[in-house]
């Protein structure tokens, strides 16, 4: 049945013309204790969703909307290693990656928990020699520098965990420099590479295919830039220099990673999803194994709960369907990503991939156009930063948005620094505050009708409020599991499916055929007017340099 | 006289053997129920040359015995001779013995605690009451200790109370025979004086290292160059000898706390540079063995001869060869270790890592293996028969972290030879 035509759907609908131009003020007016109602718990994260524009009777059509779209019956059949992923006939077991070891997952008549548990132990010995300082460059001094080259999944899931752990370093790890480098142009590596020492850098290459040109044209630089500067022979800087990180043995092993220092990745990890695996090896050389295994810990935490938990109570649920009132009955059509922790600074870069990639479609699973709206447009900044930027626009803007307030409760509590934990309050009332403002409008001080119309605001922009107690390895693993999983239940309302990305592709077929007219002198290329317009222009600039 | 010794540094028991045998009466303070000395000194100090004879002889005699902390505090004189970093016990000590005295105390601290220690124990004494703390600048060293006490060149005495230095003058009276020159200065110039003494050794130590892998890069042999160096009187040939690094116990603490005076008084980085530089030249014997396999070190056999920081001592405090093993085996390689003295010592820290043999003969270490790396320049490695070292070795290939033997000798009887800065 189209989801529209859903019995669910339509009473949403109707509902929505009941309410939906109620002002959130009202809302807080009719119900003094609306947080009660509106909030529910994990472990010590909070979900507070009072701030939504929602009575308990939406709640209600949401979970029934739920329940119409089957949504239990897709929780088991992702869990299970069902191929839901029905465009590449895969499966998404990205939560399979959290399993304790002594649990059991049979996929294709094979326990694959065994598996992953393998990968992780060889992950371990691989951060353990790293931090006693033995992981050793061709000249025998010990590695200092890792270099993680990778892009996309490779790069933001990695990239964001580091940093936003970066408080839980290791002892082992203080001594270590982990960068990132992902643009294709070359700009990263490039200016790195000037201050590295050959001898002691140590690339990471991830790629779950090993066909990211991208990555692979970052790599070949670095091998380069080793050859040059070592005289050792090639075996000596594929056996100390790299590490390759893929699901494709084959294609590691033929650019000349060697099978000690191969790490393996599964069909049934999508790379948005996959810092979990072995991708995540630069967040574990950050926190060492023990962290890296919390953070599983407290993801694996979160996916039990979005198994087990009954909707109403369901952290990942809530936030997915409270997404789909917003998106599909509200004509709400941005999401503001806004971390009140400079740490967190990279969970907008990584949640636009999440959820961009994930839900940006527009053709249901069974291969039809649809007519109702899926994924809006997500973005955002550190909470403080951005309210110096494009606030104006959430405050005074035409534009209705939802935002999504993260922060963690406690910070520097351990620091004994008291201006650093007076800088945490500030934040923190920083970011009650803006949510404040945000829907209740200038209602919160009482403004009279004499302030002009630009001083004003009007409110009612939806908001939710994600609390971490604090940030450690394990609330991270909780936060981001929790995220995913409302991922996949939005994908399941909108029958969609979340875990392929052919919108990324024709891109780089089409970059393929660009590559032989940029490389002559007077190009037989024929394009559209503009594409031909700017190869001329580019090739006229390049004449001027030969 | 009679004197309390504290501590159970090497220095604790080659002063208070020294002080016995010159007739004074030594209660060394050990709070331990056992009596035995052997037991009580360790294997690290049981080794030192004549040591255990000498204390032996001493208990036997009853010149020296050992005493609690509480018979200890009754007594008029003391030295402290106890590790760098017990600065605390040390000041918990005077704090006691001023509880207890009435009248007059002298206190010697040979204890390397650092610029101004020992004026801060003075701060404590009350010096009405003819309560002084004097400093002594040690001299001792590992291997050779007792000669060092017995034959001293020279005496630094840091004191700035006349009586005090008489009675030192008169208790290291027995020891002047050799004695060239004699410095009466304060307890700081004193304590200044040694923390220079020991950086200028270990800047010595450095630049030779540094000059070694420069001449290495440059193909120029050190041996010849440190020669040269050598007979400039202005220089001298004394700790030119370039090597895979320093260890020891006081020496590098000693350059520590000079490293941490010079960074926060000064904000000179030399000595922290200095120090640093040793630690990597301590790996360097394994960097050669490294590139010699080629980055690939999986499942080979290293014999090891010389674990102990420096010959004639069974101590493995910082030493070289802490570094080469680890790294060796952090490669799951084999190390067959060979030591004339150390072998408890390096038995009680690797005993459970299955990648570490102890052999008991030095040929025995090398069967079969794929490399032999000197690091301690026992003089039982300095002549060894290499028709039957290079029929134990699965491949000929001798890495030289002392640089003690003669390189085209060795390459001549087809052994591979890496040596220090060759």
């Amino acid at each position: 049945m189209a989801l529209t035509d859903r019995k669910a759907w339509k009473n949403l609908r109707e509902h929505a013309v009941k309410t939906g131009n109620l002002h959130l003020s009202e809302l807080f007016g009719e119900d003094g204790d609306r947080f009660e109602a509106f909030n529910l718990q994990h472990d010590n994260l909070l979900f507070d969703y009072s701030k939504q524009r929602i009575n308990h009777e939406t709640i209600e059509l949401l979970c029934k909307l739920a329940r119409e779209c089957d949504l239990k019956g897709w929780i088991e059949k992702l869990f299970s290693g069902d191929a839901i992923n029905n465009s590449e006939n895969r499966a998404a077991l990205h939560a399979a990656l959290r399993l304790p070891a002594d649990s059991e997952l049979i996929v294709d008549s094979e326990n694959i928990v065994s598996g992953i548990h393998d990968t992780l132990g060889r992950m371990q010995q691989i951060v353990e020699r790293i931090h006693a300082g033995q992981w050793r460059g061709f000249s025998g001094r010990p590695v200092d520098t890792i270099v993680n080259i990778g892009v996309g999944g490779s790069d933001l899931g990695p990239f964001m965990a580091s940093k936003a752990l970066s408080d839980a370093r290791v002892p082992g790890a203080r001594k270590l420099e982990i960068i990132f480098v992902s643009t294709m142009d070359g700009s990263q590596i490039a200016q790195r590479l000037d201050s590295l020492d050959p001898e002691t850098t140590l690339f990471i290459i991830s790629s779950k295919s090993f066909t990211t040109i991208d990555t692979l044209s970052n790599a070949n630089t670095a091998l380069q830039w080793l050859r040059q500067a070592s005289g050792a022979e090639d075996e000596v800087l594929y056996r100390r220099h790299f590490i390759g990180i893929s699901a494709d043995n084959e294609r590691m092993a033929d650019w000349g990673i060697p099978p000690n220092s191969r790490l393996a990745l599964w069909d049934w990890i999508g790379g948005r999803y996959s810092m979990w695996s072995a991708i995540g090896l630069p967040i574990a050389l950050e926190i060492g194994m023990d962290g890296f295994r919390q953070m599983l810990a407290g993801a694996h935490a979160m996916d039990r709960h979005f198994r087990e938990e009954r909707f109403e109570k369901n952290l990942p649920v809530m936030l997915a369907m409270i997404g789909i009132w917003n998106i599909n009955f509200l004509n709400i059509r941005a999401h503001a990503i806004l971390p009140y922790d400079g740490r967190l600074s990279h969970l907008p870069a990584y949640l636009e991939q999440l959820e961009m990639e994930s839900n940006g479609k527009s053709v249901s699973r069974d291969g039809k156009d649809i007519d109702y709206n899926t994924c809006p447009i997500l973005w955002g900044e550190v909470g403080p930063n951005a309210q110096h930027a494009f606030y104006q626009l959430l405050h005074q803007g035409t534009e209705p948005v939802m935002c999504d307030f993260v922060v963690p409760a406690r910070r520097y509590h351990e620091s004994g620094n008291p201006e650093l934990q007076q800088q945490h309050k500030l934040t923190l009332a920083n970011c009650l505050a803006q949510s404040r403002i945000l829907a209740l409008g200038d209602t919160v001080i009482n403004e009279d009708n004499t302030t002009p119309f630009f001083k004003r605001y009007s409110g009612n922009q939806p908001c939710t409020t994600l609390m971490l107690d604090e940030v450690t390895a394990y609330s991270f693993g909780q936060l981001i599991a929790l995220y995913e999983h409302k991922v996949f239940v939005q994908s399941v309302i909108w029958n969609i499916n979340p875990f392929d990305q052919w919108g990324v592709e024709l891109g780089k077929q089409v970059a393929t055929t660009l590559i032989d007219p940029l490389s002559q002198t007077s190009p037989q290329a024929d394009f559209d007017s503009s594409t031909n317009g700017l190869l001329k222009s580019i090739l006229g600039h390049q004449e001027q340099d030969s | 006289m009679k004197i309390a010794v504290w501590g159970d540094e090497l220095t604790a028991w080659v002063t208070a053997g020294a002080l016995a045998e010159t007739g004074n009466d030594i209660a060394f303070v050990s709070n331990s129920q056992i009596d035995d000395p052997i037991t009580l000194m360790g294997s690290s100090i049981r080794n030192e040359p004549g040591l255990r004879d000498l204390i032996c002889n001493e208990v036997e005699h009853k010149r020296l015995r050992f005493v609690q902390t509480r018979t200890a505090l009754g007594i008029q004189a003391h030295i402290l001779s106890m590790n760098p970093n017990q600065f605390d016990e040390a000041h918990d000590i005077v704090e006691q013995l001023v509880r207890k005295a009435e009248g007059p105390l002298l206190i010697i601290n040979q204890s390397h605690f650092g610029f101004g220690a020992t004026d801060r124990l003075q701060a404590l004494l009350n010096r009405r009451k003819k309560q002084i703390v004097v400093y002594f600048a040690e001299n001792i060293s590992e291997g050779e200790a007792l000669d060092r006490i017995r034959n001293p060149k020279s005496l630094i005495l840091g004191s700035d109370d006349e009586a005090a230095t008489r009675t030192l003058e008169a208790l290291f009276k027995p020891f002047s025979a050799q004695l060239e020159n004699r410095f009466v200065m304060t307890p700081r110039e004193a304590e200044f004086t040694k923390l220079a003494i020991i950086g200028m050794l270990a800047l010595r130590i450095g630049y030779t290292n540094e000059l070694a892998n420069l001449g290495e890069q440059l193909g120029v042999d050190i041996d010849v160059i440190r020669r040269g160096m050598g007979a400039d009187p202005r220089i001298g040939r004394h700790h030119l000898s370039p090597g895979c690094g320093f260890g020891g116990n006081n020496f590098p603490q000693t350059l520590k706390s000079l490293a941490r005076l010079l960074s926060e008084n000064n904000e000179s980085t030399l000595m922290q540079t200095v120090l640093q530089e040793n630690e990597n030249q301590k790996e360097l014997p394994f960097r050669k063995l490294w590139q010699h396999y080629k980055a690939d070190l999986h499942e080979r056999k290293i014999a090891i001869w010389g674990a102990s920081f420096k010959p004639g001592s069974a101590s493995l405090d910082a030493a070289p060869s802490l570094r080469v093993i680890d790294a060796i085996v952090a490669q799951q390689a084999e190390v067959r270790v060979h030591d004339p003295e150390a072998h408890e010592n390096v038995h009680h820290i690797y005993h459970d890592n299955p990648y570490v043999k102890i052999i008991n003969g030095k040929y025995d270490a090398l069967k079969n293996v794929d490399a032999l790396v000197l690091l301690t320049e026992w003089p039982e490695y300095w002549s060894p028969d290499f028709e039957l070292v290079r029929k134990q070795m699965k491949s000929p290939v001798i890495v030289d972290g002392r640089n003690i033997y003669d390189r085209d000798l060795i390459e001549s009887r087809g052994f591979t030879y890496y040596g220090i800065g060759r």
